[in-house]
C-alpha cells in the first residue's frame, strides 16, 4: 500500500458531507414517492430482499 | 470467520446475499469494460460480516472520458437501468462530472441500487488508488482499503457509521496497519472517536 498520504482539506471535506447528506436525504425522498406510488406487493418484494 | 490474507487483500468464501449479487453482478460489468472501481461505505463492513443489510451500495469509478462512459453505459444498460436518467450524456454532464451519484438498479427495482460517483476528493483518489482486492467464492471484488474505511465511518459519524467503524476494527484489528489507521483517523479530526473504538 502506497504510503504517500493524502492532503486532506478538512474544511471542504465538512463542506461534502453536508452535501452528501442533503443527496442522500433528496434520495429518501425520492425512494418515499416511488413507495407511495407503487403496489405493496411489490414494494414490499423488493424490501424483503434485502431486509431478509 | 473464516478470512484469508492474500496478496493486496482478502479471500473469503461465504453466502451471497442479495447485496453481495447486485455488487458482483455490477463489477463484472466494470471489469468487461476496464472501469477501475472501488467500493466503499456500508457494503464493506456487511461484506465482512456485519449484521445489517442497505438500499445502496457506495462505489467510486475512475474518472473517464465521455466516450468510454458511453460504452459502459451500453454494456450496463443489458442488465441495470439507471434511475436518474435515461439519457448517457445527460448521465456524464449532469450527474457524474457534478459529484452527484448515479444509481443503477435491476430492470424494475428501485431498491437496492448501486450510487456511483467519480472520485472527487483527495481522500478518494488515494481510496482507488490503493484499493484492496477481496475474492469472494472465486470472484473478486475492490473494496477501500480498511485503514481508511474506518476513520472515515468514525468521521461521517452516525450511530451506523460507528458501528460500522467498530464492526471493522473488531474483524481487522490483527489485520491492518494501526499507525496508518491511526494517521488517518488524525487527519480526519477523528482521533478521539479513533482511541475511543481501540478501547
Amino acid at each position: 500500500m502506497k504510503k504517500d498520504l493524502p492532503e486532506i482539506d478538512l474544511k471542504e471535506l465538512r463542506k461534502w458531507k453536508k452535501r452528501n447528506f442533503k443527496e442522500r436525504m433528496g434520495w429518501v425522498k425520492r425512494y418515499a414517492e416511488w413507495l407511495k406510488k407503487t403496489p405493496n406487493k411489490e414494494w414490499s418484494r423488493q424490501q424483503k430482499e434485502i431486509i431478509d | 470467520m473464516e478470512l484469508s490474507d492474500i496478496p493486496g487483500g482478502y479471500f473469503l468464501e461465504k453466502e451471497e446475499n442479495s447485496l453481495d449479487r447486485l455488487v458482483l453482478d455490477y463489477v463484472s460489468v466494470l471489469d468487461g469494460t476496464e472501469v477501475k472501481y472501488v467500493v466503499v461505505s456500508g457494503y464493506v463492513a456487511i461484506l465482512f460480516g456485519r449484521s445489517r443489510s442497505s438500499e445502496d451500495v457506495d462505489l467510486l469509478m475512475e474518472k473517464i472520458e465521455r466516450k468510454k462512459f458511453f460504452r459502459l453505459w451500453e454494456a450496463l444498460s443489458h442488465r441495470f437501468e439507471c434511475l436518474n436518467t435515461r439519457d448517457a450524456a445527460e448521465a456524464y454532464d449532469e450527474y457524474l462530472l457534478y459529484d452527484t451519484a448515479l444509481r443503477f438498479s435491476y430492470p424494475g427495482r428501485f431498491i437496492p441500487n448501486m450510487e456511483v460517483k467519480f472520485p472527487k476528493k483527495t481522500i478518494d483518489s488515494w481510496t482507488l488508488e490503493n484499493r484492496k482486492k477481496v475474492v469472494l467464492n472465486k470472484k473478486t471484488i475492490y473494496v477501500s482499503p480498511i485503514e481508511v474505511q474506518i476513520p472515515f465511518k468514525l468521521f461521517l459519524g452516525s450511530e451506523k457509521d460507528i458501528e460500522d467503524a467498530s464492526h471493522l476494527y473488531e474483524v481487522f484489528k490483527q489485520r491492518i496497519d494501526i499507525a496508518l489507521t491511526e494517521d488517518f483517523a488524525r487527519r480526519l479530526g477523528v482521533e478521539k472517536e479513533m482511541r475511543r473504538l481501540m478501547q
